[in-house]
């Protein structure tokens, strides 16, 4: 690692003053697990300043706002594995928390760093998009807010100005009789990026009949999106296996029709059919 | 730039008042400020566990975390682990199970079991293998692990 100037502001002020002096030659540090990788590879560019944001106490904590549950931005992995609160409302997180590399990593990696570093394998992405996330940001200039779905330009470049800063990861309670789920496939069971993954969520109503579903798959797409199509073979009818498998079978060729056909594609076509529809009946079960 | 940045940080009860470099790991700052090499430098990149330290009891990487970060924490590194001479329960426990073999993996194993068992005096033993997942033994003694974490001595 070469030098670089290291602040470690206190208050939101301080860290937006310094992220309008530095700009682009400024990296944010929260828990670290990514940037410090990245930091020592090989040829990588050092920024000039490092901005270290984990003594900002505004930003941990998960809470409930009315029909919002909020999460801040420093909220580590395991937090949200932990989380009563998230357990309740939206499990399918702490399911996609439980698979991210080891308790050290989740001890130290942040929601919000898992959303701003951007990989296309982050796993708390696919969940927090099914549950049609926002994003809040902060800058000098004020704060904004954007929709996780449309925060993503392409793997590894948000639409966050260099000068902002990630302060918080909204999102509505699903209605309590929804279910979720996220499953994910990986080389190995623990300390492992996901090859494919998929979060789901299925409200099925008291007449037994689906009335609202979304699908996300993760690492399937460049940034992450719903499968519409696929959520709309599920509406209406009585759920199934076959009727799972066929949302699986459509997702697959939604797949394929953004991607195109790849060397990965003969192994990633049947198994992201699979994962969405175990996906789906982990919904079911539950 | 500036070459260093002060921090004030507990390490194994004791205060510190130290300086360090902003580009240093804590894993950097342990074994060659301080002098504590128990904790092991492996792949520096978050995979193998063998830096594992306690920071406000949570076992974390120390490879990946930098050194100017821990300003105003409590960390515990193994060296931390016994008491004078007498040894932690896990301590005796590895030795009682054969736990050790070449020995590279066991500071960091023992540190993510402290964790584990400060927070839980009886876990399951799948929450022993969560506990130490992110722990690579290549000599595989994992069962001895297991089962030494399983079986502390009860005092």
């Amino acid at each position: 690692m070469r030098l670089f100037e290291f602040y470690s502001p206190r208050t939101f002020d301080e860290a937006t003053a310094l992220l309008s002096q530095y700009g682009a030659d400024a990296k944010i540090i929260a828990g670290g697990t990514d940037l410090l990788i990245e930091l020592r590879k090989p040829g990588a560019k050092t920024p000039k300043a490092i901005i270290d944001i984990s003594k900002i106490s505004e930003l941990t904590g998960i809470r409930e706002e009315g029909d919002l549950v909020v999460l801040n931005a420093l909220t580590t992995h395991s937090d949200i594995l932990r989380s009563q609160t998230l357990q309740k409302h939206a499990s399918l997180l702490c399911s996609a928390a439980s698979t991210i590399g080891s308790p050290q990593i989740r001890n130290r990696g942040t929601v919000g760093g898992n959303i701003m570093n951007a990989a296309t394998c982050a796993d708390m992405v696919p969940p927090l998009i099914a549950l049609d996330a926002q994003v809040t940001l902060k800058s000098r200039g004020g704060t904004r807010t954007s929709s996780l779905s449309e925060f993503f330009v392409k793997p590894y470049v948000t639409s966050a100005r260099p000068d902002e800063i990630l302060i918080d990861i909204r999102f509505p309670k699903p209605p309590a009789a929804a279910s979720s789920s996220f499953v994910k496939l990986g080389r190995r069971n623990a300390v492992s990026i996901s090859r494919l993954s998929v979060a789901a969520i299925l409200h099925v109503e008291k007449n037994a009949l689906v009335k609202e579903a979304r699908i996300v798959p993760g690492s399937a797409f460049p940034t992450w999106q719903r499968v519409m199509e696929a959520e709309s073979i599920l509406v209406g009818k009585k759920p199934s296996r076959e009727l799972f498998a066929e949302a699986g079978k459509k997702v697959a060729e939604v797949m394929i029709s953004i991607t195109g056909r790849r060397w990965s594609t003969e192994y990633k076509e049947p198994v992201i059919a699979v994962l969405v529809r175990r996906a789906l009946e982990a919904c079911w079960d539950n | 730039m500036r070459e260093s940045v002060g921090i004030i940080a507990t390490i194994n009860k004791k205060k510190y008042e130290i300086e360090v470099a902003p580009n240093t790991t804590l894993l950097d700052v342990l074994r060659d400020q301080l002098g504590l090499t128990g904790t092991k430098r492996g792949c520096e990149i978050g995979e193998c566990g063998a830096c594992t330290v306690l920071i406000d009891g949570q076992a974390v990487n120390s490879c990946l975390v930098l050194a100017a970060q821990i300003d105003g924490h409590e960390i515990v590194t193994i060296e931390g682990l016994a008491d004078g001479n007498t040894l932690h329960p896990l301590q005796e426990s590895f030795l009682d199970h054969d736990a050790v073999h070449c020995g590279f993996c066991t500071p960091g194993m023992l540190m993510s079991a402290k964790a584990l068992v400060d927070g839980d005096i009886d876990p399951s033993e799948e929450e022993i293998r969560i506990a130490i997942s992110g722990n690579l033994c290549r000599c595989s003694g994992y069962q001895q692990i297991v089962d030494a974490v399983k079986e502390i001595p009860k005092k």
